[in-house]
């Protein structure tokens, strides 16, 4: 029996010896250790035809390069393109490429490999996808030029190109991308990997910027469980992850660093029927207006949100081209000039509305929703669908308005998602003609007349009401004290070469 | 013997086909659209109709049904809906995660029942009542509960084994065994509570009967007829319990891997069966049916083994 203790007791000594030695995370000195963050979504697909534009992009940044990197304010710096111009109907981009670059399978990365990723790219259903459907040709007159030529003027393009939709592949692995294969900083070490859980990258020895990356290794785990996620920052297994506003008082507790961006997305209530197909009062810009007077968006954002979120009444961030201050005081919230507005629209009883339930996912941000429609007797009836249905139900056109968020830190991109005839968040193609003729002269122009274009367009939508915006959401980002980390709006999370091994 | 075995082999086929055949039936009322779940979000209706005519969604449910049979009765479980990889190889990724826990568990659980329903049922007085409040309370705490104070105390507050994570065990043995071994103590909580209570019931029984007075008339000692003859005849009862337990410890899974975040069956089985994703469900269900099976005969023959009298019957 004795001999049996002395045994299990080797064990635990054995397994907490080990815990000292475990963890590996960044160490400072000469070889920046092992970088261990955290998704909390699953990578959809090696393809980038098939990329999301957000979480994807963390498992992506390792081994695909793009053409540009963005700095802090999105412009777009060189990256594997080192020169860029448009012509004067800013409808061909010719860019100049590096040509030192090769992919980790040996192939170089010439305009040819720019150009079979940017027409599979575009060809695809994904996020990234759709921000690039403007491209019409690629052309390729040299080794090291690339001529991309689109269909009409899309000023985000550059934005976009130094991100997700602009990362390169090797030309060999577009038919089947089982495994990634780039010319990224880093590769997949498929034999520590394990998909959907856990995705390690060792160094490229080949890269051509290995400074500005000084980790030896990269350790990406996809973990959804919030309280897994908490627990796995404060024991020191992650260096950095996104963190939900209710585990930010946790991490800081445990000596976390936390920093904030607002990668520009506008959350409220969303107002898909505004030709009145369901609810034909929507129809009606008064009662656009009454729903922007219902919220009172300051508590909103203090008690649902514990303040992670700035009140606005415009979908156009403080740090785009497109904000007006002014405009943020046009709904102050007046439940009682909303109900004159209702009764002047011919709607003093208020109406019923079915919106879907999303108590599973944002209770609190519902329940003040419900309370405060409620109190200018607007009725909400709510639909209790699964929450995989929320998106699909509403491109559907089933809903009148909902709950939603959504946006980005470019002013085209807000346009195309929202108020665009196709926007991909305008499921019930709403037109208004003005705002056409804005958008036009918004692609057409440059400079001080395209950020006056955007305003004016900005300002339309206001005061049309074009949804009823509670505030622009802010996102919280946590990191060990082993590393530093530089947060850029640009990004889903800081891209990777904002790290860096912490000083001491 | 032979006959046995093979009328239970047969049942337990017989068992997995009704039970992937009405879990295939009742996929297919979740009223979920998965050909837009798949397509996504930005696709057109003609794109997510043509994605659901791919899958074969558009035949009538009979039709797919016998299809579906067919295909899996080959060995082939398909692939997913959603990324396309096959079910097996989810399945080979995943079962080593909840196996792991769950075995880590199950001996875990067999051990400290051992020695506490021995204690128990031998030494009587207070130490017998605390260890049976003890067991009624372990018993009513939720696993879950469990997992999450080892996680924040053992884990984030002293540091000694990971948070979250699983290493494969042919990666290193050492860290694989610290893996597990926080998700099996919160798996073991309730189970070993139930089993010690079992095994000290059992045990009283056999101790009062003839034939340990015998043993001990002839002068044997207390630890060798405790543990060579009482533990042995006792022991069946709390096998069973400890069989049904495994059902158990699959569905408490669910929620342990979720809060070491761990990707195992159960993590794969939720996210399968919130998307709708019926070939990685169907898969989940057979194997773990086919698991389930297996123990249970395990579990028969190791009362043959604990008790020659079970084997000529």
């Amino acid at each position: 029996m004795k001999r049996k203790l002395i045994l299990a007791g080797a064990l635990a000594l054995a397994l907490s010896v080990s815990a000292c030695g475990g963890g590996g995370t960044a160490a400072a000195g000469k070889t920046g250790g092992t970088l261990n963050l955290a998704v909390s979504q699953a990578l959809k697909s090696w393809d980038l035809a098939e990329a999301g534009n957000g979480q994807d992009q963390e498992y992506y940044q390792p081994v695909f390069d793009s053409l540009f990197r963005l700095d802090s304010k999105g412009a777009p710096t060189a990256n594997l393109a080192t020169s860029w111009e448009y012509d004067k109907a800013l409808t061909t981009l010719t860019l100049k490429l590096r040509t030192d670059v090769k992919f980790t399978d040996g192939t170089p990365l010439d305009a040819e490999a720019v150009k079979a990723n940017l027409m599979h790219t575009k060809a695809g259903k994904g996020e990234a996808a759709a921000l690039v459907k403007a491209i019409s040709d690629v052309q390729a007159p040299d080794s090291s030029t690339v001529v991309v030529k689109l269909s009409t003027p899309t000023p985000s393009l550059l934005r976009s190109l130094g991100n997700v939709a602009g990362m390169i592949a090797s030309p060999k692995s577009l038919a089947n991308p089982q495994s990634p294969v780039g010319s990224g900083p880093y590769t997949l070490d498929i034999s520590s990997t394990t998909a959907g859980t856990e995705y390690v990258y060792a160094v490229n020895p080949n890269y051509w910027n290995k400074d500005a990356f000084p980790f030896d290794k990269v350790d990406i785990k996809t973990i959804s469980d919030r309280t897994a996620l908490t627990n796995a920052l404060l024991s020191g297994q992650l260096d950095g992850s996104s963190v939900a506003a209710d585990r930010i008082d946790a991490v800081k507790a445990g000596g976390l660093k936390t920093d904030t961006v607002s990668p520009g997305v506008v959350e409220g209530l969303y107002i898909w029927d505004r030709k009145g197909t369901i609810v034909p009062a929507l129809a009606d810009a008064r009662v656009r207006q009454a729903l922007n007077y219902a919220f009172d968006t300051a508590s909103i954002v203090k008690i649902a949100k514990k303040g992670l979120g700035t009140p606005t009444s415009q979908h156009f961030t403080s740090d785009s081209g497109a904000f007006v201050p002014g405009l943020d005081q046009t709904y102050k919230y007046d439940p009682a000039k909303a109900k004159a507005l209702l009764a002047e629209a011919g709607y003093a009883n208020g109406f019923d509305v079915v919106m879907p339930d999303i108590s599973s996912l944002f209770p609190e941000m519902q329940a003040a929703m419900v309370e405060q429609l409620g109190n200018i007797g607007i009725r909400v009836k709510l639909d209790k669908i699964p929450f995989d249905q929320f998106m699909p139900s509403i491109l559907a056109g089933k809903y009148a308005m909902s709950y939603f968020k959504t946006g980005g830190t470019d002013p085209w991109i807000t346009i195309q998602l929202i108020v665009a005839k196709q926007g991909t968040w305008n499921p019930l193609h709403f037109e208004d003609p003005h705002a056409n003729d804005l958008i036009a002269q918004i692609s057409r122009s440059t400079g001080d007349e395209q950020t006056k274009a955007y305003q004016e367009l900005n300002t339309y939508l206001v005061k049309q009401a074009w949804n009823a915006p509670w505030d622009v959401v802010k996102d919280t980002y946590a990191s060990s004290k082993k590393v530093e980390v530089t947060m850029n709006p640009f990004y889903n999370a800081p891209p990777l070469y904002n790290f860096k091994p912490a000083a001491n | 013997m032979v006959v046995f075995l093979i009328r239970r082999l047969l049942a337990g086929i017989l068992l997995v086909i009704l039970v992937a055949s009405a879990t295939y039936i009742m996929l297919n009322f979740t009223g979920s659209d998965v050909a837009r779940n798949i397509v996504g979000e930005t696709a057109t209706p003609e794109q997510a109709m043509a994605k659901a005519a791919e899958l074969g969604l558009d035949r009538p449910i009979g039709v797919r049904y016998f299809d579906w049979l067919g295909t899996t009765f080959t060995g082939n479980l398909g692939k997913s809906w959603f990324n396309s990889v096959p079910v097996s190889t989810t399945l080979l990724t995943a079962l080593p995660v909840t196996l792991s826990i769950i075995l880590g568990a199950l001996i875990l659980s067999a051990m400290v029942s051992v020695v506490l329903g021995s204690i128990a049922a031998v030494r009587a007085g207070w130490l017998d009542k605390s260890i049976q409040v003890g067991a009624v309370l372990a018993d009513s705490i939720p696993g879950f509960l469990v997992a999450l104070i080892l996680a924040m105390v053992v884990a984030v507050n002293l540091g000694w084994l990971p948070a979250t994570g699983f290493v494969p065990f042919q990666r290193s043995v050492v860290e694989w065994l610290r893996s597990i071994t926080l998700p099996s103590i919160a798996l073991a909580f309730g189970a070993t509570a139930a089993t010690t209570q079992q095994l000290r019931g059992s045990m009283l029984d056999v101790l009062r009967l003839d034939f340990v007075r015998t043993l001990r008339s002839r002068g044997l000692s207390d630890r060798r007829v405790i543990f060579k003859h009482v533990l042995r005849n006792a022991a069946p009862p709390a096998l069973t319990v400890l069989s049904l337990q495994f059902i158990g410890l699959v569905g408490g899974a669910v929620i342990v891997e979720k809060v070491f975040g761990l990707r195992g069956i159960g993590s794969i089985a939720t996210s399968a069966a919130v998307q709708g994703d019926a070939p990685v469900v169907l898969g989940v269900v057979i194997v773990m049916v086919v698991i389930v099976v297996a123990v249970n005969l395990i579990a028969d023959l190791a009362y043959g083994w604990l008790n020659p009298k079970v084997r000529a019957e």
